[in-house]
């Protein structure tokens, strides 16, 4: 059992929900309450990451970031090592991936509020972000769980960006799911079990405490 | 009151964010060696003993050389390169990423392994696999990638001299790196493959199977160099010394290896 | 001093067509009539700051809300108004009480508390305050939404539609609470409704929209005297609509005795007492008219009319006569063949016979929570 790959892997998840979320919260309302021009290819670029092979993210993340470009020296000169190969370059990387699995739980979250109750808070005297505050994002909550929890299982689960933007770094970048890789081509299928194990082990977790929370936060519905 | 445990996720949420940018501190770090996936067993090995002799401790991260290079020209934080041939630690010399051209450390060989069970005949000259192929019994025969796995290359070029590229060709599962390439070749998913020498010589995988070591002019030699890259510290500096020494070179030859005088 | 009144002037040719000019003063009920799609609820959103129509000037009091003239535009959550939505619109994570307390956010927090709890106590909902509204019948929740509009301390109460979600008998207990709870809050309150009865049981004033447009406005007795208003006729049916005072009681005859602007009226009626004022209506196809004084007949209530005008309109079949009944407007529904035979005309003085059974009476007093008529 690779512990310091089980730690890389619970914090890419972590922290990829802790960007995400309040991101997801903010555009996920827009979405679900104003109307734009061009609101439907927002929504369609938003969607684009669930198309995209993970490998192509990986792919111009380091052609747009790596040691060879001049943003990918720009950064390194600024901060002190390249973004792939590092920890934040794996969570700009999975930030990017996992857009459509934050914004669109969330969205429909805020949007099953019905427009009567937010004017309703309106007429009541709450200013906007009292609106939101207090009536919106209690209502909207299981939208933003929803969203979490499919973030962090797909975060964890995920394999090919990591691969190509993280370059298998003990402790830095080899997740679970990189090290489980890592052990089947050392021919230590022991290892790999019990780490794939583990993974699975953490997702039906993580899935049924959430799906618990979710009905507890929501009985309230009318 | 359902806004209580909404605010107390939005606390511990900022808590892990800000913890979750922060990297492992500098000093902690071991230094980290890149290496061909062939030497999977020995490097991991010398690895041990390096820190069992000398106090201190590098971490090996493997793959394919091709993947590896490109890996280093795009940034990767590599200190040392053990490559499967000279052609890819040379491209990072040219573009004055190492120290030195560096120093041949190993010359490997190909063999060609057949599981227990499968219909292939494992042989040097690969008659065997000229008659199963022949007989429409090949189903998978496992090879490593040629552009980026120079024993992917030498399995080419051993399967080209005996005329068999063209019709094996269909039936080729191609392995990211050399040990996927043995990792198909040993669990059954092909009837076999042309896999690293060093690879088998483990005990727990020569088991699986039989093999035959295929004849070196079969193939152009597979010189393995390794190269010290520019931010080398002193550690790997020791490593890289340590690796041209005797307790390295016995492991080496262990494992299937030649070394050169 | 704060003058209540409330001023309303809207304006818009599109998306949804609107033009209406009204005034609802405190003590006033204004019910905004209309059918369905008539702009009834994009006005009382406009008032509420939810809608911006392209022209409007809306004032309630000395503050102006809404000046599309000089750009003035206050929002929702800074207007006093009170709003009690169709579906109520009630938050339903939070409870009751808690829905109550969100209005109250211009009290002090140590206050909020206890105001909250007084406004349930109200609508008779004090023991109800920790449900949340999934476990309240729809009656309840519309006293909430009350509650809710109330505690804000408004300076105008609006309605929408508030009767429409609720059964026939809870719709009759809440309209005397409102009607009753209007007395003690001296603010306008603007009612929209396309029911008949909502209008005739609590309005003051009435304002009939059709396509947005405000057709006629005005007290509810002119109004319901209005014959030249065909889609009131198909949709509700003419009669009169007076005020009058009890003043006698004959319990043993079954019987009350009415006084209003045009004389006595006779009503069959139990459980009312002396000097109660009550609402009354009276159907126009009730109403029989005739030349000389009648004899021997079982109704009660012989009445002194004037003609003051006669309706002819093709699309029905009834013609209906306008009379002056005292200081009442009354209207009767009779055949053409009628209007021949007895020669009615303008400035006929004629005899109006009302059937007791046909006078519908409603209590507009606090102090009788039920509907006292017989019928």
């Amino acid at each position: 059992m690779d512990w310091a790959a089980l730690r890389v892997s619970l914090w890419l998840g972590a922290g990829t929900i802790a960007i995400l979320l309040p991101l997801g919260v903010w555009f996920g309302r827009l979405l679900a309450v104003r109307e734009f021009k061009g609101k439907l290819l927002v929504e369609a670029l938003i969607t684009v990451p669930l198309v995209l092979p993970p490998t192509v993210l990986g792919f111009y993340l380091l052609v747009t970031f790596g040691a060879r470009s001049p943003l990918g020296q720009a950064f390194e000169a600024l901060v002190g090592h390249s973004l792939p190969f590092s920890f934040q370059g794996l969570l700009f990387a999975s930030a990017i991936a996992n857009v459509p699995f934050v914004v669109q739980p969330i969205q429909r979250g805020f949007e099953a509020i019905p427009a009567d109750v937010r004017d309703a808070a309106a007429s009541c005297g709450l200013t906007p972000w009292q609106r939101f505050a207090r009536i919106e994002l209690p209502l909207a909550w299981p939208g933003v769980l929803t969203a979490a929890v499919l973030t962090f299982a797909h975060t964890l689960g995920e394999f090919g960006v990591v691969l190509m933007v993280g370059g298998n770094l003990p402790s830095q970048t080899r997740t679970l799911s990189v090290a489980i890789y890592d052990r089947m081509q050392a021919f230590d299928d022991r290892s790999a079990g019990v780490m794939a194990a583990t993974l699975l082990t953490i997702s039906v977790v993580t899935l049924m405490t959430t799906t618990a929370l979710s009905r507890r936060v929501n009985p309230h519905r009318a | 009151m359902s806004v209580r445990p909404f605010r107390h996720s939005c606390l511990a949420l900022i808590a892990v964010s800000l913890l979750s940018l922060q990297d492992v501190p500098l000093a902690q770090r071991a230094p980290t060696v890149a290496a061909a996936a062939n030497l999977n067993f020995a490097l991991t090995e010398i690895a041990k003993q390096f820190e069992r002799d000398r106090g201190m401790r590098v971490d090996v991260v493997f793959g394919s050389s091709g993947t590896l290079t490109r890996q280093i020209r795009d940034g990767a934080p590599f200190e040392m390169f053990l490559a499967a041939d000279e052609e890819f630690p040379n491209q990072l010399t040219s573009a004055g990423l190492t120290r030195d051209a560096g120093v041949v450390y190993a010359i490997g060989r190909l063999v060609i392994f057949a599981p227990t069970g499968s219909p292939l005949m494992v042989d040097e000259r690969l008659d065997g696999l000229s008659r199963l192929l022949r007989a429409g019994g090949v189903t998978r025969f496992a090879i490593a990638n040629p552009d980026v796995a120079p024993y992917g290359r030498a399995a080419e070029a051993v399967l080209k001299k005996h005329g068999l590229w063209d019709a094996i060709r269909s039936r080729l599962v191609v392995g990211d790196t050399i040990a996927q390439a043995a990792q198909f070749s040993t669990t059954g998913n092909a009837v076999g493959g042309l896999i690293a020498h060093s690879l088998v010589k483990e005990p727990g995988v020569a088991e699986r199977g039989r093999y035959a070591l295929i004849p070196e002019t079969d193939h152009d030699p597979l010189r393995q160099r390794m190269v010290l890259l520019k931010r080398a510290t002193p550690v790997v500096e020791q490593f890289y010394a340590y690796m041209q020494g005797t307790a390295a070179r016995t492991v080496l030859i262990r494992n299937g290896y030649q070394v050169p005088q | 001093m704060r003058d209540p009144a409330l001023s309303v002037s809207l304006r818009q040719s599109g998306p949804i067509p609107l033009d209406v000019e009204f005034t609802c003063h405190s003590g006033e009920v204004l019910a905004i009539f209309g059918p369905s799609g008539s702009g009834k609820t994009t006005v009382l959103r406009s008032i509420a700051g939810l809608y911006r129509p392209s022209h409007a000037s809306i004032r309630s009091g000395a503050e102006t809300w809404a000046d599309t003239d000089t750009g003035t535009f206050v929002p929702p959550h800074r207007r006093a108004v009170g709003l009690v939505f169709q579906e109520y619109a009630l938050f339903p994570h939070l409870t009751a009480l808690g829905n109550v307390m969100t209005a109250i956010g211009h009290r002090p927090r140590a206050e909020r508390r206890s105001r909250a709890e007084a406004m349930l106590n109200l609508v008779r909902l004090g023991p109800h305050a920790s449900k949340r509204p999934r476990d309240l019948s729809g009656g309840e929740r519309q006293r909430v939404a009350l509650a809710r509009a109330l505690a804000r301390e408004p300076a105008v109460l609006l309605l929408d539609e508030p009767f429409s979600a609720v059964d026939r008998s809870a719709r009759r207990r809440l309209q005397n609470e409102i009607d009753s709870l209007r007395r003690t809050l001296d603010v306008p309150l603007v009612l929209v409704t396309h029911d008949f009865e909502d209008v005739v049981r609590l309005a003051s004033h009435v304002l009939m929209l059709r396509h947005g447009r405000g057709v006629a406005c005005g007290p509810i007795s002119t109004l319901m005297s209005r014959p030249d208003l065909p889609w009131l006729r198909e949709a509700v049916g003419l009669g009169s609509v007076f005020d009058a005072t009890v003043t006698r009681v004959h319990g043993d005859r079954g019987l009350v005795e009415l006084t209003f602007g045009g004389g006595m009226l006779l009503a069959p009626a139990r459980n009312i007492v002396v000097n109660t004022v009550v609402r009354v209506r009276i159907p126009a196809r009730e109403i029989v008219l005739a030349t000389t004084a009648p004899a021997g007949l079982s109704l009660h209530n012989v009445l002194a009319g004037v003609v003051m005008a006669v309706h002819i309109d093709t699309a029905f079949e009834g013609v209906i006569v306008q009379l002056a009944v005292g200081t009442i407007v009354m209207l009767a529904e009779v055949t053409r063949d009628a209007i021949g035979r007895l020669g009615i005309g303008v400035g006929q003085r004629l005899h109006v016979l009302i059937k007791s059974v046909s006078i519908e009476l409603q209590a507009s007093d606090a102090k009788s929570a039920t509907d006292i008529s017989a019928v």
